[in-house]
Parts: C-alpha cells; sequence; structure tokens
C-alpha cells in the first residue's frame, strides 16, 4: 500500500522534478558504489603495501638483531684466539686474564664476559670478579664450546643467573608488569628473568688442545640499541605529526622488554603485553603475525615473528610496527579527492541534466500552455517550436489540430445558426401541420358524433314543434299565448337547421373533381352574389392572376366554400367597405391561392384559432358551421385556409391549394 | 262516404301520438303502432287507406313495412318519415313504391298536405285510372314527384311529375329557390301552394347548385301542368352527384 501511494505522489510531480529525482538517484547511488568500490580497492592496495612493506621491514630487524648476536661472537671468537690469553692461562695468571678481559668486556660494551677452565669452571669473570670457581658445564653453551664448537643464540637467564655472572643486570632486566587490556592474564607482577644474546667459543691452543671456554653476551631488558637501531636503519627516524612513523620492540615471551613504543606519558613502553591473539598465533603456534593492530596509542600495521634459543624454543618476539595514520590519512586524502570528484562530477551532470531537461521541458510546457488556452476557448494560440524532434512534430500535429478544431467549430457554429432558423421552421411547420391536424380529427369525430345526435334529437324536435302547431291552431287568433308558442315553433325549426346543417358538415361526400379554372369558377360564384343585399355597399376589387394553370377540385365543393368566403365577408363590413379578391400562384410555384380580403370589423387573436371550429359563430344568425364545413372542404383538396386578422382593419383568408395532388390519396 | 283510415307507426310514442292530434279530423281513423310487425298484424284485417310510418325503428324498419305491405297490396299507400340522414333511404323508400315522405321536424301543416295529397291519390288513382301525360323516355324522376333531365355531366333540368299534380288542388303560388343555392337529393327545392290553401314542399330530384331558374313560372302556373316536361321546368342545377343520385331515381321508358 505504501510503495503505491509513494509511487502515485511520485508521478504526480512535475515533470522537471521527476527528471532530477530519478537522475540524481541514478548519480548518487552509482557515486555510492563507485566510491565503495574505489575505497575498497584503494584500501587493499595501500594495506597489501603497507603490510609488504612492514614485512620487509621485519627482515631489515631481524638483520639487525641478527648483526648484533653476530658482533658477540666475533668479540668471544676473537679474544679466544689471542695467545696473550691462552699464555696467560698456561700460566694459569688471573690476574692478567682479569685484567685483559675487564679491557675487553668494556671496550665491546658486553654485559657478562667469563672465561672458563677444560672442566667448565669459571676461573674469571670481570663483570663480577669476586664471582670464580663455579663450575658451568651444564650451561649448553659451555657444552658445546667444550666440544670446540661456537655457539651464538638468544637465551632466558633466571635472576640467579643474572646476578652470578653480573649484579648489574639483575636490576636492568627487573621490569615490572603494566596491565594491558586484551593480554593473556598475568602469572606475575613483574619479570626478574633477562633476555640475553649469548655466544660461547673454545680457547684452543697451537697444539689444537682445549684450553677452557669464552662466553659473553648482552641483557636485552631495557637495552634499546637493537630496537632504536631498527628505526634508524628502517624509519630513518622519520615522524609523522610528532609520532615516529616505525616501531621496534623485542619480546621476552608476551612482554615488552625492549621497544621505542611510547606509552600515554611518553615514555617507552616497557612491562605492556602483546594482545592474546598475537600471543596464541606467534608464541603458541610459532607462526608470523601481519595485521593492523592498536598498539598502546595509536593504530599500527604490525609484524610479529618469535625469536628462539639455540634449542629452538620459543622464548620471545620480535616487532616492527608502521604507524597506520600516514596511511590512513592517504586514504582519506584520495578518498576525499575522489569524493570531491564524484560529488563534482555529479553537481556538473545535474547542470547539463537540468539545462537538457529544461530544453526538453520548455516545448512541452508550452504545449501544456497551449492546450489550457485552447481549452478556454482561445483557438488562435499556436505553439512556436523552432525544432524537428518529436517535441516539434508533436507541436506541429497539435497546431494543425487547433487549425481543424477552429474550422470545425465554426462550422458548428454557422451550422447553430443555421440550425436555429430551421428549427424555427421545422416548428411552425410542424405547429401548422398539428393544428390541421387537430382541426382534421376534430371534424371527423364531430361528424360521427353529429350524425347520431341528430337523428335522436329530431323525434323530440318533431313531437314539440307538432304539438306546439297543434297548440296553435287551436287558441284564438288575437290569444296573448300565442305569441309564445310562435317563438317555440321558430326556435324548434332553428333546432331543426342546426341540426341538418350538422348533419350536411357530418356527411362529407368524396369530391368530385374536375380540371377547373379556379378565376372562372371564383367568378361565377361571385356572380351569384353580386346583386344581393349584403353586397350592396361592399367595392369588390379583383386582381385575378391570368396565368393560373387549370387544377382538379370538386367545383361545387369549392363553390360553396367561396360562397362562404365572400358571405363572411360581407357580414364582417355591414357598414360596407372594400372586399379585395386575389388569386395568385405561391412563390415556390407548387400551390394556387385564392386570398379574400376584407376591411370589416376583424377578429380578435383569442378567436382566430377557434375560427374553424364547428358551432364557432360571433353572429347571432348562423350556424357557425360555414368556415369548418369550408375548412373540411379545403381539407379533402390537400389544401389549406389561413387567416390573419387585425381588429378594426380586416380580415383576410387565404385558401390555398395545391397545384399537383394526390388523386388516390385517401382523405 | 266512409271514413278513411289512417295507421300511424313509429317507435316513439309521443311522436306517434303527436302525428295523430295533427291529423285527426271528423272523416278519419287513426290507428297507433308502435312496431313494424304491430303494423303488419293490424294492416292485415283493417287495409288501411294509409300508413304513415317512421324508418327508423328497430326490429322491422320503415323500409321493410314498406317492402311487405307492397307484396301483401301493391296499392298501399305509404308516408315515410325520416330524420335527415336517411333521406336517401327515404328517396329508394320512393322508388319502392312509398307515396312520399316527410323530413323530421315537421308542422301538423305540412304532414296535413301530404295526408291529404295521399288520400286524393287514392281517389283519383280510382276515378281516373290510366289518363295521364307520359314522361319522355329517358327521363328520371322521384316517383310521384320530380323529374331531372340530365342535359351533360354536370347540367340537369329539374321540374315536376304530372302525378304530382293529381294529389293537390291547383297550384295558386310557387316559390322558388336562390340561385347559387345549394341542395341535395330529397331536399325541398321548391313550395308549392293550391287552392285549398295547402303548401306542397316540392323535393329535388338531385344534389347541386342551383343555376338558372324558370322566370316564366310565377306568371304562368298553367305551365306546370300544361307541359310538366317542358316550359313547366322549375330550374336548373349544376349536378355535383350525379352517379350517386341516380341510384334513387327511376327512369322513364
Amino acid at each position: 500500500m505504501f510503495h503505491k501511494k509513494f509511487y502515485r505522489t511520485f508521478m504526480n510531480l512535475p515533470l522537471r522534478v521527476k527528471f532530477l529525482v530519478s537522475f540524481s538517484l541514478v548519480i548518487f547511488l552509482g557515486g555510492i558504489l563507485i566510491l565503495t568500490i574505489g575505497t575498497r580497492i584503494e584500501h587493499q592496495t595501500i594495506f597489501s603495501l603497507a603490510q609488504a612493506k612492514v614485512r620487509h621491514d621485519l627482515s631489515a630487524a631481524r638483520m639487525v638483531y641478527n648483526e648484533k648476536l653476530n658482533d658477540i661472537k666475533d668479540i668471544v671468537l676473537l679474544n679466544s684466539n689471542r695467545e696473550s690469553l691462552q699464555n696467560a692461562m698456561k700460566n694459569n695468571n688471573r690476574e692478567i686474564l682479569l685484567a685483559y678481559l675487564d679491557k675487553m668486556r668494556k671496550q665491546f660494551n658486553l654485559d657478562l664476559l667469563s672465561l672458563t677452565d677444560q672442566q667448565g669452571k669459571v676461573i674469571c669473570r670481570p663483570s663480577h670478579p669476586e664471582q670464580w670457581g663455579d663450575l658451568k658445564n651444564e650451561d649448553p653453551y659451555i657444552q658445546q664450546s667444550l666440544q670446540g664448537k661456537i655457539v651464538v643464540g638468544s637465551i632466558v637467564a633466571p635472576r640467579e643467573e643474572l646476578f652470578q655472572e653480573n649484579p648489574a643486570l639483575v636490576d636492568q632486566a627487573f621490569i615490572r608488569v603494566v596491565p594491558t587490556p586484551k593480554a593473556a592474564p598475568p602469572t606475575e607482577e613483574a619479570e626478574e628473568r633477562g633476555l640475553l644474546l649469548k655466544a660461547s667459543a673454545p680457547i684452543i691452543d697451537e697444539n689444537g688442545e682445549i684450553l677452557g671456554v669464552l662466553y659473553g653476551g648482552i641483557l636485552l631488558n631495557k637495552n634499546y640499541e637493537i630496537v632504536d637501531r631498527v628505526k634508524e636503519i628502517v624509519y630513518k627516524g622519520e615522524k609523522y605529526k610528532g609520532t615516529d612513523i616505525g616501531t621496534a620492540t623485542i619480546f621476552l615471551y608476551d612482554l615488552r622488554i625492549s621497544t621505542n613504543v611510547l606509552n600515554e606519558n611518553g615514555k617507552r613502553a616497557l612491562g605492556t603485553r602483546v594482545s592474546q591473539e598475537v600471543r596464541q598465533a606467534v608464541l603458541i603456534r610459532g607462526q608470523a603475525w601481519i595485521d593492523r593492530a592498536f598498539v598502546v596509542r595509536d593504530w599500527y600495521i604490525t609484524a610479529y615473528e618469535p625469536i628462539k634459543d639455540i634449542e629452538g624454543n620459543i622464548i620471545g618476539m620480535l616487532y616492527v610496527g608502521m604507524l597506520e595514520k600516514p596511511y590512513i590519512d592517504l586514504r582519506n586524502k584520495v578518498m576525499l579527492t575522489f569524493s570531491s570528484m564524484a560529488i563534482a562530477s555529479a553537481f556538473i551532470l545535474l547542470i547539463i541534466l537540468f539545462l537538457i531537461t529544461s530544453s526538453i521541458i520548455h516545448p512541452v510546457k508550452s504545449l501544456v500552455e497551449a492546450t489550457k488556452k485552447i481549452a478556454a476557448g482561445d483557438l488562435n494560440h499556436q505553439v512556436l517550436i523552432p525544432y524537428h524532434d518529436e517535441i516539434g512534430e508533436l507541436a506541429h500535429s497539435f497546431n494543425q489540430m487547433t487549425e481543424n478544431l477552429k474550422k470545425a467549430n465554426q462550422k458548428l457554429l454557422q451550422w447553430g445558426k443555421t440550425l436555429e432558423k430551421r428549427v424555427a421552421e421545422r416548428t411552425r411547420e410542424l405547429k401548422e401541420a398539428q393544428d390541421s391536424l387537430i382541426q382534421s380529427a376534430k371534424l371527423a369525430s364531430l361528424g360521427k358524433m353529429a350524425a347520431g345526435v341528430a337523428h335522436e334529437i329530431n323525434n323530440p324536435l318533431t313531437s314539440i314543434l307538432l304539438n306546439t302547431h297543434l297548440l296553435l291552431e287551436k287558441l284564438p287568433p288575437d290569444a296573448p299565448q300565442k305569441e309564445t308558442l310562435e317563438l317555440i315553433a321558430e326556435e324548434t325549426t332553428r333546432c331543426a337547421s342546426i341540426v341538418k346543417g350538422l348533419l350536411q358538415f357530418a356527411r362529407q361526400s368524396p369530391p368530385q373533381k374536375s380540371e377547373t379554372d379556379i378565376n372562372s369558377l371564383l367568378l361565377s360564384t361571385l356572380q351569384l352574389l353580386e346583386n344581393q343585399a349584403a353586397f350592396q355597399n361592399i367595392e369588390i376589387k379583383k386582381s385575378l392572376s391570368p396565368h393560373l394553370p387549370t387544377i382538379k377540385v370538386d367545383q361545387n365543393k369549392l363553390k360553396q366554400v367561396f360562397w362562404n368566403m365572400l358571405i363572411n365577408a360581407a357580414e364582417a363590413m355591414p357598414r360596407g367597405g372594400t372586399l379585395t379578391i386575389e388569386t395568385r400562384l405561391s412563390p415556390d410555384q407548387k400551390h394556387l391561392e385564392i386570398i379574400f380580403s376584407d376591411t370589416g370589423v376583424g377578429i380578435p387573436q383569442e378567436n382566430l384559432t377557434k375560427l374553424f371550429d364547428p358551432f364557432f359563430t360571433t353572429k347571432s344568425s348562423g350556424t357557425g358551421l360555414g368556415l369548418a364545413v369550408s375548412y373540411g372542404i379545403i381539407k379533402q383538396h390537400q389544401g389549406t385556409i389561413k387567416v390573419s386578422s387585425q381588429v378594426g382593419q380586416g380580415t383576410t383568408f387565404f385558401v390555398i391549394l395545391p397545384l399537383d395532388t394526390k388523386e388516390n390519396k385517401p382523405t | 262516404m266512409s271514413k278513411k283510415r289512417i295507421l300511424v307507426v313509429d317507435d316513439e310514442i309521443n311522436v306517434a301520438k303527436s302525428i295523430k292530434q295533427s291529423i285527426l279530423s271528423d272523416d278519419l281513423d287513426v290507428d297507433l303502432a308502435l312496431s313494424g310487425e304491430e303494423a303488419l298484424k293490424m294492416d292485415a284485417p283493417n287495409n288501411y287507406d294509409l300508413i304513415i310510418t317512421d324508418l327508423m325503428m328497430p326490429g322491422i324498419s320503415g323500409l321493410d313495412l314498406l317492402k311487405q305491405l307492397k307484396q301483401r297490396r301493391t296499392g298501399v299507400n305509404v308516408i315515410m318519415i325520416t330524420g335527415y340522414p336517411t333521406i336517401r333511404t327515404a328517396v329508394e323508400a320512393i322508388k319502392l313504391g312509398a307515396f312520399d315522405y316527410l323530413p323530421k321536424p315537421f308542422t301538423p301543416a305540412q304532414l296535413r298536405s301530404l295526408v291529404f295529397r295521399a288520400l286524393q291519390k287514392a281517389r283519383q288513382e280510382i276515378s281516373e285510372a290510366g289518363k295521364k301525360p307520359t314522361p319522355p323516355p329517358g327521363l328520371f324522376y322521384l316517383l310521384g314527384h320530380t323529374w331531372l333531365k340530365v342535359e351533360s355531366e354536370k347540367k340537369g333540368i329539374v321540374g315536376i311529375m304530372s302525378d304530382f299534380f293529381k294529389t293537390i288542388g291547383n297550384p295558386v303560388r310557387i316559390e322558388l329557390p336562390k340561385i347559387g343555392q345549394v341542395i341535395l337529393q330529397g331536399d325541398p327545392c321548391a313550395t308549392l301552394v293550391d287552392d285549398l290553401n295547402f303548401t306542397h314542399r316540392i323535393w329535388s330530384p338531385a344534389s347541386g347548385r342551383i343555376t338558372q331558374l324558370n322566370s316564366s313560372l310565377p306568371e304562368n302556373l298553367s305551365l306546370l301542368q300544361e307541359d310538366p316536361y317542358g316550359q313547366g321546368w322549375l330550374f336548373t342545377l349544376e349536378l355535383s352527384a350525379l352517379e350517386e343520385d341516380l341510384q334513387g331515381l327511376l327512369q322513364s321508358k
């Protein structure tokens, strides 16, 4: 659910932001990847280089160590061959021996130098002159040298032995054990043993007879000659930010007895012990150890190897360490350079990206703007993109679409305008058709009803009429009721004539049509009426088109219509006026129009629609059937009657007949 | 002279009674029948001189009654009373031998003149059988009433049959229709007043519009009887439904 929501949020962001976010993500992830890989490679490279160097340095340290050992051997060997020494031994002159050896010891800076006889009994010990006569035939060095061998090697000497050889060495050897976090649990509070570099050589006379053994050595506890020399030779005493780059240490077992590693107080860190891990690898398993390690105060790249005595027992370790900091700093520097380069290039990439997306987004934006404008109705808006890439093409298509839209819109507008007109026209036509349909329906249903009503009404009318007359006949001529009865008789007769008219109207026989000249039909009808009293004050104007075609009509029925029209006109003008009769072709040449205009009283608007309804009349006399019958007749001819009127000005009837009637069309 | 016997047949008792009241006189016996069946029953023993019957009745209609009476005795005199819608049927009835018809509603005078004519005819038939001017051949006529001479498809001339005058007194006045007037077959087209002061309505034999009147008639009424099929013509008609009209007319041979 969340990732979907996140995706939707992302997709709703502006295009440019999406571009930037996506590309930034790629650059960021790519940068991290490159940095990680780069760091790893750089780390490995630098550290393997450093390790190779420290391994090499360890060999150099070993060389220094062995050189020192050789020095001791050389001194012992050189002096054992001295003629003066052999002579003094043969003469058993201790005074001379002592003076000579003491001189040698001091000259070569040995911590111990002793001479034994053939049995291994010490005869002279300048480092402890009072101590002599002790038997040293247990000492492996002495044993082997008594057999003529030169023996050189490292050895651990207990406090008693040190005291025996040189009482000053007891103090030099004493080192207080400092608690060290990662080291093995200490067994002693202090170390009193000493690590000696020791060599012994037989004294052989000219006859090859072994006269005794000369042995000497130096104590490595608190003797910094070797370690400082290693520092000087290997690391040239280089310092990094006040700290020696290279350090060396000699361990007695796991205890630092000679070192130039400094502790918190800036003093040589004697008495501290190696970590359990290193102890395990080097002291117990006898392997070399190369790794980074935290030594006292700093991280070092370190190398350890075991120191063995002449019998091959591991008795200590030789150590060199290279301050890691320069490498770390180097690494950091490289990394910093690398990172800043990565960041700089990412920044440059982003700028380029920004510019590229701008060049893409700007046209897209202007397209979006255009779409909005067009949606708002501005169809004249055009997008200007001068490039021919996909977006340029899109813009071109867009402009074309807008153009088409504009055209379509204009068409639609125009169509809409004419549509209004057409709708109005059609509405009017429909209204007319509906009106005439209603009129026809009215007539038809009325006809049916009329026939039934007329028949039923005739019987009572008959009784009324007969009996009224019978009463009249029985009354004397001057009877006052006579007038009333005559009125009844009259009105009953009128009822009868109404019924008759109704039936005439109902009984519309199909028209009998013949080719007719409408003008002459109209004139002949007019002739019948002209002399009647109603027409005496009426001026008749005729405007008959001479070019009318003959049409097929029922002449009698049409005459009846004309009769009605003329009578109506005359009755509308009781005080005289003008009756205009006009015939003409309709503008579309499809209809013949006969127009009767009078200058009479006119018909109120509200009556115009009822005009053709049966029994609608405004006259006190008359059945109100004249116009209804006329309408029915014209309908039978598929024509129509229209009327326009203005109260006080007159009325015009338009009788409209189609020129082309369908003979077979049911009416 | 024995009393004349008249039977009035109408399904509406009021109408029948009114008719009886209108014609009742000292020398007339008037019976009433309320249906065609009843009329047939009553006529059998009585042989009425005149039967006045409504055309539209439930059961046996006026037309059926006429046919059955005519079958029984050809000389029976029947007057058909009819509503306007059945005028054509009435005209047909005349073709079948009815004496005349009377459209509803009518006045006692109209009825009486008709009754008079009918009874007059019966008398005449007895006294002057065979002596009458015969119509020229090809003439269409409404039996005992009017004739129609068809001049063209559109034009016809109308006059009164000579028989008609046997049923009335001497004509003293005639009223002709107006020119332009539209009349239908069976409608009254003229009225004739005789010296007995009866007013007789003349039925038009055809439908159409009056186009011309015989202007010499009013001054010389004798033309009617002297030359009934020639100079005694009444008016010319512009025919509107000739084909239909001919169905109700007989043609002389």
